[in-house]
């Protein structure tokens, strides 16, 4: 109960207030591979880094990984399509698995699966469309639904948390 | 607005720092699941380990208590080791490769029982892939029944069904090969109808033949002949595509003929499976020895066969890219590439392997044994040297027992190569039941040799075992003197039937029992001899050779009259496609030759008479 009102307060004071729409837009975007991709892999150790280090929003990134996790197990078949595709049935990339493959460190991304692969690539693809889609939906949201949503008492008890202080570390400037 | 937040930096590296310590603290457990995961990938059983140890400083890594179940009985260890300690090169950690430099294994043991079954619940489509193929191997194996009741008594052949012959099927497939064949090949000789061209040949041939030169003059004369010249032309492609025509014809029925000489080879297999059906037994030794020992040699072959598939699997040759099911998790696996390159290490190396093992006891196995492993690695062709296996018996714990075995598992490039020889005196011999004889031989213990050669995909070898002290033990409970024929009894009665194969075989004090593998790797062909095998038959022939040879006189006519009007069919049908096709398209390609050679000959006939050369 408590990391349902939790994430509903994120991602309320997300989407109200904290940060302009193109921060949590690319939060949201950086957000995504960590559910489109296989959670435990190193590259989503790094994009975690990044989301902390960079100034994008950090409830905006949970919530599209939130959002991202359903739509990678429905599309694990298809990127495992486009991972096979690049994997073995290009053959001009061959030598650049081979060479990627026999480096330190890059195996321990295991690029040379399927799915690891597809989903990287397939998010890629995917999160310019992804951050421009988020912030005009957050600037539209803020000036349409916000105004009225203000006024509620949810919203103003899900706001007034204790929660909300940890929350703020992570506040983009 | 600033692109970096600063006062995140330390957060942050509080997380990595907890995400390293967190890896720190099971990291032992990690290397603990993933030997369990990869062993039971690997043999399609359990594969436990109690503790792991790993020390990444100085590259240590300790396993404790590794249980492997053997897949055919999961309750029994295939093998178990108290300790494993192995030294792992740290640096290729990084690249995710193993290269262990050194492994000792000690105190190992076979076949010890387990707590719990070592069976695997829910099994990945590639868990114990090998393993299930060459169960299936065995049991496509038929192992001829030893059945000598009832052999005197009249031979039911009503029981051989015709739809289970296969001369029968093999007959019919023919038949109805050569009618397609026959309606196809008539359809494509009505496309390929060279008659108009033929007739036009005719026609301008009566030309040629009425033309007067001078009526004609040299522009008319030339006319003629360039168009006699053009038909001519046409005639010999309409020719070849004849002759092309005909050469598959030919080739069609020449296959169609080897099928039917094919059916004489049928036909020796419907009498060998009449035979079964009404378990009229051969009296050759070798056919029966596979009726008794035949499944302790698929018993014992399946093992080797298991680990030479399994080693092909894990040890390929060459340096193309491999691919394995992804790793076990929520979302789905995929499938994982390895890209091997030259000059780089393989995923997997172990330099050299050591172990100890003793087995306890006053058993012919007991004493001490030592093995090594040198080069087993995922990549050999990376590694360019072969995988070698060496195990011998260093301390018997009793009499003057030795034995050894070496393999070598040559996967530097293809074709494998593959060798075992292993020479072991003082192994503990299995039971086997001879049901035939109401009696179990105990071979004791004994001796066993074995050779085993792999050359690509082709296997040849054998394997021996001897024993000079076997017993025999009359497994039903009737208390009959064992040293002279039961009085009165039918001949082909059970009670005979015991009493003849009890006389014969009790007598025997050694056995040897020589198993023959040849051919595909995946599902080679047995041949199984023995010593006691051919007493048996000489036993059988002079007691009941003459009635059995009667009876199976009476099968084969009885076979050939099931499959002789389908065998004659199936010559008639090729005899008539090889007559109506062949012998038309061969008319066809005739008349097209003589047309043309007759339309050449009246071109020359009438340029001959032109005062002036026509080009």
């Amino acid at each position: 109960m408590l990391v349902l009102l939790k994430l509903l307060q994120q991602l309320v004071k997300t989407l109200n207030s904290d940060g302009t729409p193109g921060q949590i837009a690319a939060g949201m975007a950086l957000g995504a591979v960590l559910g489109l991709t296989p959670l435990i892999n190193l590259h989503n150790l790094a994009i975690l880094g990044a989301i902390m280090v960079l100034n994008v929003s950090f409830p905006g990134a949970m919530l599209g990984w939130a959002l991202a996790v359903p739509v990678g197990f429905v599309l694990d078949p298809v990127f495992d399509v486009i991972g096979r595709r690049l994997l073995l049935e290009t053959p001009a990339l061959t030598p650049l698995w081979t060479r990627l493959y026999n480096l330190p460190v890059a195996p321990l991304t295991n690029f040379n699966d399927t799915i690891v692969l597809g989903s990287l690539v397939s998010w890629v693809v995917l999160a310019l469309p992804v951050y421009f889609l988020a912030r005009w939906g957050v600037g539209r949201y803020r000036a349409t639904l916000y105004p009225r949503l203000a006024q509620s008492r949810v919203f103003q008890a899900v706001t007034a948390s204790k929660l909300y202080n940890v929350y703020r570390m992570f506040r983009p400037d | 607005m600033r692109v970096v937040r600063w006062k995140a930096v330390i957060p942050l590296g509080v997380t990595l720092v907890l995400v390293a310590l967190f890896w720190w603290v099971f990291l032992d457990r990690a290397v603990e699941r993933a030997v369990e995961y990869v062993g039971t990938e690997i043999v399609g059983a359990r594969v436990d380990v109690a503790s792991a140890e790993v020390s990444l400083g100085r590259g240590a890594v300790v396993l404790r208590g590794l249980e492997v179940t053997n897949p055919d009985q999961p309750m029994t260890n295939l093998v178990q080791s108290d300790q494993i300690v192995a030294q792992v090169r740290v640096l290729p950690l990084l690249q995710k490769k193993v290269v262990i430099d050194t492994m000792a294994v000690r105190g190992v043991r076979f076949g010890t029982p387990r707590r719990t079954s070592g069976a695997i619940q829910r099994r990945s489509p590639t868990t114990g892939q090998v393993g299930r193929a060459i169960s299936d191997w065995a049991n496509r194996i038929r192992i001829p029944p030893l059945n000598l009741q009832g052999l005197t008594t009249v031979v039911d052949v009503s029981r051989i069904n015709l739809d289970s012959l296969r001369t029968v099927a093999q007959a019919r497939s023919i038949a109805h090969q050569g009618d397609s064949l026959r309606d196809t090949w008539r359809t494509e000789l009505g496309g390929l109808d060279p008659q108009p061209q033929i007739d036009s040949a005719r026609a301008l041939i009566a030309r040629l033949r009425q033309a007067d030169v001078r009526t004609l003059g040299v522009a008319g004369t030339r006319d003629l002949v360039n168009s006699s010249r053009g038909s001519a032309t046409r005639l010999g492609q309409a020719t070849d595509r004849v002759k092309a025509f005909e050469t598959r014809v030919r080739s069609g029925v020449g296959s169609l003929r080897s099928q039917v000489d094919g059916l004489a080879q049928a036909r020796q297999a419907d009498y060998a499976y009449a035979r079964g059906l009404v378990n009229l037994p051969s009296l050759d030794a070798p056919d029966l020895s596979p009726a008794l020992f035949g499944e302790m040699a698929v018993e014992r072959l399946k093992p080797m066969l298991y680990w030479l598939n399994l080693a092909e699997q894990y040890l390929p040759p060459g340096l193309d890219a491999r691919r394995q099911r992804g790793p076990d998790r929520v979302r789905a696996s995929g499938t994982t590439v390895r890209f091997p390159r030259a000059h780089e290490l393989p995923a997997f190396l172990l330099v050299y392997a050591g172990a100890d093992a003793e087995v306890g006891g006053e058993g012919a196995a007991a004493g001490r044994y030592a093995a090594t492993v040198t080069g087993l690695t995922t990549a050999p062709a990376l590694y360019g040297r072969p995988t070698r296996f060496a195990a011998q018996r260093v301390a018997a714990a009793a009499g003057p027992r030795s034995g050894s075995i070496v393999a070598i598992l040559n996967h530097v490039s293809a074709p494998l190569k593959d060798s075992i020889v292993a020479a072991l005196d003082g192994v503990g011999l299995p039971t086997v039941a001879l049901p035939a004889a109401g009696a179990t031989l105990a071979l004791g213990s004994g001796a066993v040799q074995m050779r085993l050669a792999r050359t690509g995909e082709n296997i040849e070898g054998s394997m021996t075992w001897r024993s000079n002290n076997v017993r025999w033990v009359r497994s039903d409970s009737t208390d009959r003197p064992t040293d002279r024929p039961t009085a009165n009894q039918p001949i082909g009665s059970p009670a005979w039937a015991q009493d003849l194969l009890w006389r014969t075989v009790s007598r025997l004090t050694s056995a040897e029992v020589e198993v023959r593998v040849a051919g595909r790797v995946t599902g080679p062909a047995i041949g199984v001899r023995s010593n006691v095998g051919r007493e048996v038959a000489q036993a059988l022939r002079r007691e009941i050779g003459d009635e059995v040879s009667r009876q199976e006189q009476r099968l084969r006519a009885e076979v050939n009259a099931l499959v002789e009007q389908q065998v004659q069919e199936a010559e008639r049908r090729v005899a008539e496609v090889q007559t109506q096709v062949e012998a038309a398209v061969a008319a066809k390609r005739t008349e097209l030759e003589q047309v043309r050679a007759e339309l050449e000959n009246q071109v020359r006939e009438l340029t001959r008479r032109l005062p002036v050369r026509i080009p």
